[in-house]
């Protein structure tokens, strides 16, 4: 009894609480968007909320099993774990594609997708492998093995094809980048075949990881926003391209830091803080003015290639039209929305946005609570993952904390493209938005991925390190 | 290497996508109100119900112009699926090369769609709307080729009104629908390509209150076009409400009786209810059957071969040929002459040939007698009279004065100006004044002898078959009219507030008692111009007038009104080019017309067989 009392006096409850906000949330939406006037009745089991809810009480009990388990058996287990969610999506290469993907194992609705799965087994093995490395004496091998660790479900995941939960999977290049997991070693042995060079370690391997996030990043929002130009209905007549926002964000972003780093680091540092900083946003602006005028200048044909692939323009596959409408539906909500159930772009029965229930399920909510409801979505994101960070680094156990990290950032790329998608920001990947949309898969994987977090948190003073 | 550091990059870049997305949300929803238009273009529809137009209805109470179902068939692209297009065509009767262009037309038809928004212009055809395939087919059409619609998917047939006229009379007086044309969309909102418009006759001049009002339906649809529900509960709909239907005082079975009486003839009759100023029937000869002008099809088919007839079926004449009144205008003349008191009713004037010609008759030795014989040189003589008053030295200037008097009083009977008549396609018709001699003779350079032969409606004086009737509809008032009109109450108000206007002559009554004996004479006493419109117990006053025109054949008129006393109808008779004088055809066919209005039988069967047998050189 003493150890239940503690298990539920040391589970973090607020970041339990914000879990549990955003289910109901979740669930309202999808009650909301799927709503069907022949059965009002949200237990109504042939609409998409009855079967919501039945995978909302799974995923919960799921939980409650995993929050029961001990949490060393998640370390210990993991290298069988991570093989058998290998296993699933071996196995699931051989089943009949559904949607032009092989993606789907079970019978008919009740399927199960083995790579929303394999997302836990990765971060189960890759936390396991982390938390054996000593960072200061890396090889060539602890990063192979790193990263063999995250390629191979990966690859497996490209064959189903599955582009948006493949993307997903590079999130884990960021836990490895806080752990410090350096591509020195590779880097270094190209590097110090050249004469006369004989480096320890280079400031690029061990920032190579955020360093090519922020310029795919910064691209991807050039590009997306080069070809548009924004207008004001208060300032009539004055049209700004696209390109000029990315860099007053840009500007905006360093002066927030400036100050922030003002007040954090100590007065001797300022000088080089600040430096840092203009630099900074000096090579960001001029990656971004490169970008946007480099493809400007393209050819049209090459233009053309990029454009379909981000989805910008109007293909037979219809991305453009899937965010074309999503945007209308989400800028169409206005400051306070337009209703619970009252969106009339969005909702499964108007079917103007394809996939409003499940990737899409951003454009009902924006759609229906406007900017007072996106602003409170966006914010309770946002205390979520920080809360998750919060929780990784007071962890005592690499384990615990990687996993934690892991955590934070696979609901940080949801949160990211699912809506970024729907705001213009990114390109159309199909992938959920956690405990938000339609779907079992999903809503079991985050929940169970979440419970483990909170069983490990709960169990932190247990582990002697 | 400080790795706990890294914390604070990983929290500064999810910090920033959050701050990144919540400004572009803000920008998005509260900023930019392009995606509200984008949104209600995709969503909310406007749909619009147009409701039947407004019906018809004669004096008696008869249904002359209704509606009645049609049916278009609608085609929609995205559900056609691998469309036999010789078996569709051999269905609805066309070629497959006009089944392919068909399908062109329509999307062409739909026009493009610039997007200020996007820079793009796109076309407006939507595969998955539904488009009028072929439009307006009748029931027995429709029953052929519906059974077969299973199987062409992607048809189906759906239920239109048009115009339906039971009675195929009257075509010049109702006109007919026609689709709407650019700058009438442009001009009045109401409406939208492909509606139909008034586009003569009453159907124009009536078409704000025969169009009613178009329901406004603000829906949410789908994405496949699907209305979905009604936006904001329908809060913001209006219901359709068709217009009021409108009460004609025409006789349609009096205004069927003339058409007869008229064919083979170019010509027209206009009978006016003197007391109200209703207009009783307007008969144009030659016309035309109004339902061939029902429909685009119908349209496109007769319109051209009723344009080209050398006979011009389409001309309302009654409104809109400018004759020259001939002899009927001697009783205005009379009645000026007696006002202006440059004659006396006893006044006498031989019959001299030498200045005008004239049949063989008696000098009249008073103004009844000369109405009855018509006499040409008495009537130069009492326009002498009116034009040279002696009111000033020279006689140019003295022929100024008297022509503007003379003006003044023709105006007050309505001629030189257009009335106000509910109907579109009216000419004013032209009384010469001043202005228009000094234009063509000079200033002072005319007098009474340039100007002479106005005063037996010659010349230069034109006026339209419908004044002429309003002119025998004020000499049975003995001094006032109405203002012509069709329409006598529209849906439970009366007629238009012009019409109930009375418009006085400036003769005064005293004088119309000698003109009207003067009338009667001209029928019943031997000698008269106008025997032949002689009824047994219905005592007509009339006056007959023989018009020489420069296109052949005098034209033959005659205006009258019956009964005598408490007059029931005034009538103008006008035939194009009848051999043969006032009294030989028009005299007769008033006479008809009369009978059959007020007597609803017709005991001249001799008299109606003659004028209905008649068919003129020119009609052959």
């Amino acid at each position: 009894m003493r150890k239940g009392d503690s298990l539920v006096a040391h589970m973090d409850w607020a970041l339990f609480a914000t879990y549990i906000v955003m289910l109901i949330i979740g669930m309202a939406t999808v009650y909301s968007v799927a709503y069907n006037e022949d059965h009002p009745n949200i237990y109504e089991y042939s609409e998409k909320y009855g079967k919501q809810l039945v995978w909302l009480g799974i995923s919960l009990f799921l939980g409650l099993m995993v929050f029961l388990i001990d949490s060393d058996i998640y370390r210990k287990f993991s290298v069988p774990i991570y093989l058998f969610t290998l296993f699933l999506l071996v196995i699931v290469l051989f089943t009949p594609k559904i949607n032009g993907a092989r993606a789907w194992l079970g019978i008919g609705s009740m399927g199960v997708q083995p790579a929303e799965f394999a997302k836990i087994g990765t971060a189960l093995l890759l936390a396991r492998f982390i938390s054996t490395v000593n960072v200061k004496q890396q090889n060539i091998q602890t990063v192979l093995i790193a990263n063999a660790i995250i390629l191979m479900p990966m690859v497996l995941i490209l064959l189903q094809p599955d582009a948006g939960t493949f993307v997903v999977f590079t999130s884990f290049l960021f836990v490895m980048y806080r752990e410090g997991i350096t591509y020195d070693p590779l880097i270094l042995r190209v590097i110090n075949r050249i004469p006369g060079i004989r480096f320890k370690s280079t400031w690029v391997g061990g920032h190579f990881i955020p360093i090519l996030f922020v310029v795919i990043m910064l691209s991807v929002v050039t590009l997306l926003m080069s070809n548009e130009v924004l207008e004001f209905s208060f300032l009539p007549n004055v049209k700004v391209p696209g390109f000029y926002s990315v860099v007053a964000t840009l500007l905006l972003i360093s002066l927030l830091f400036l100050i922030f780093l003002r007040v954090v680091s100590a007065r001797r540092e300022r000088g080089r803080a600040t430096l840092v900083v203009i630099l900074g946003f000096s090579m960001a602006a001029g990656l971004s003015s490169v970008v946007n005028y480099g493809f400007q200048g393209l050819r049209s044909h090459q233009k053309d290639r990029i454009e379909l692939f981000l989805g910008m323009k109007e293909d037979p596959n219809g991305k453009d039209y899937n965010r074309n409408r999503a945007m209308a539906a989400v800028g169409s909500g206005g400051f306070l929305g337009k209703g619970y159930r009252e969106a009339s772009v969005s909702s499964v029965r108007s079917n103007h946005v394809p996939e409003s229930e499940t990737d899409f399920i951003f454009c009902p909510f924006a759609e229906e609570w406007g900017f007072a409801g996106t602003f409170i979505l966006v914010a309770l994101y946002m205390f979520m993952l920080v809360r998750i960070i919060i929780i990784a680094e007071r962890q005592r156990a690499v384990f615990n904390r990687v996993y934690a990290y892991t955590v934070a950032m696979i609901l940080f790329y949801h949160f990211a493209i699912n809506i970024g998608m729907n705001i213009g920001f990114a390109p159309v990947i199909g992938i959920p938005l956690p405990f938000f949309s339609y779907g079992g898969s999903s809503m079991m994987s985050f929940s169970v991925m979440m419970f483990i977090l909170l069983k490990l948190d709960s169990q932190r003073r247990d582990v002697l390190q | 290497m400080n790795l706990d550091a890294r914390r604070y990059v990983i929290l500064a870049f999810i910090l920033m996508v959050g701050v990144l997305y919540t400004s572009r949300l803000f920008y998005m929803q509260v900023v930019d109100d392009q995606w509200v238009l984008r949104a209600q273009e995709i969503a909310e529809k406007r749909w619009e119900i147009t409701p039947p137009r407004g019906v018809l209805f004669d004096r008696m109470g008869k249904k002359i112009v209704s509606n009645r179902t049609y049916y278009n068939l609608m085609m929609i692209e995205a559900e056609i699926h691998d469309l036999d297009t010789a078996k569709f065509a051999k269905l609805i009767g066309w070629t497959r090369e006009e089944v392919r262009n068909r399908f062109k037309e329509i999307v062409r038809g739909e026009g493009t769609y610039y997007n200020k928004n996007t820079g793009k212009r796109t076309a407006n055809y939507q595969k998955i709307r539904a488009y009028p395939f072929m439009k307006e087919l009748t029931l027995e059409e429709v029953a052929r080729i519906a059974p077969h619609l299973d199987n062409f998917k992607g048809f189906h047939e759906e239920v239109t009104s048009m115009r339906s006229y039971p009675y195929a009379n009257g075509a010049n007086i109702v006109g007919y629908l026609s689709e709407v044309s650019q700058e009438e969309i442009d001009e009045d909102h109401f409406y939208k390509p492909g509606d139909n418009i008034g586009k003569a006759g009453l159907e124009r001049f009536y078409e704000k209150e025969l169009r009613g009002r178009k329901g406004i339906r603000y829906i949410v649809t789908s994405a496949m076009n699907n209305a979905i529900e009604s936006y904001a509960d329908g809060k913001y709909d209006t219901s359709a409400l068709q217009g009021p239907p409108l009460k004609l005082g025409v006789d349609i079975q009096l205004q069927a009786y003339g058409e007869k009486l008229l064919k083979g003839k170019r010509g027209c009759i206009v009978a006016i209810e003197p007391s109200t100023g209703e207009i009783l029937a307007l008969v144009s000869s030659p016309s035309y059957d109004p339902n061939l002008m029902i429909g685009k099809r119908n349209i496109s088919m007769y319109y051209p071969k009723l344009l080209l007839d050398p006979n011009t079926p389409l001309l309302p004449r009654p409104l809109a040929s400018e004759y020259p009144p001939g002899s009927t205008f001697k009783l205005l003349n009379s009645l000026i002459a007696l006002q202006e008191g440059v004659i006396t009713p006893e006044f006498g004037a031989p019959c001299n040939k030498s200045v005008v010609g004239c049949h063989n008759h008696a000098s009249a030795g008073n103004l009844a007698d000369a109405i009855k014989h018509s006499c040409n040189p008495y009537y130069y003589a009492v326009m002498r009279r009116i034009v040279q008053q002696n009111r000033k030295k020279s006689v140019f200037a003295d022929a100024e004065v008297g022509l503007s008097r003379w003006v003044d009083y023709m105006k007050s009977f309505g001629l030189g100006h257009t009335l106000e008549t509910d109907i579109t396609g009216l000419r004013p018709g032209r009384i010469p004044d001043v202005a228009f001699y000094d234009k063509w003779y000079g200033h002072h350079r005319w007098a009474f002898s340039t100007i002479r032969s106005i005063s037996i409606g010659q010349g230069e004086v034109t006026i339209t078959p419908l004044q002429m009737a309003n002119v025998a509809a004020i000499i049975a008032n003995k001094g006032w009219y109405y203002t012509p009109h069709f329409v006598k109450a529209i849906g439970a108000n009366g007629p238009l507030p012009e019409y109930r206007k009375k418009h006085y002559s400036k003769i005064d009554t005293q004088y119309y008692d000698i003109v009207i004996e003067g009338m009667r004479r001209v029928v019943y006493e031997p000698g008269g111009t106008g025997r032949r419109a002689l009824l047994k117990d219905i005592v007509i006053c009339g006056k007959t007038g023989t018009v020489q025109n420069p296109h052949g054949e005098d034209h033959s008129t005659f205006i009258a009104f019956a009964p005598m006393d408490k007059p029931k109808i005034a009538i103008a008779v006008f035939i194009e080019n009848a051999k043969g004088g006032g009294g030989l055809w028009a005299a007769p066919t008033a006479s008809l017309m009369i009978e059959k209005y007020l007597k609803r039988k017709i005991t001249e069967k001799e008299r109606e067989k003659t004028i209905i047998d008649a068919v003129f050189s020119y009609m052959r």
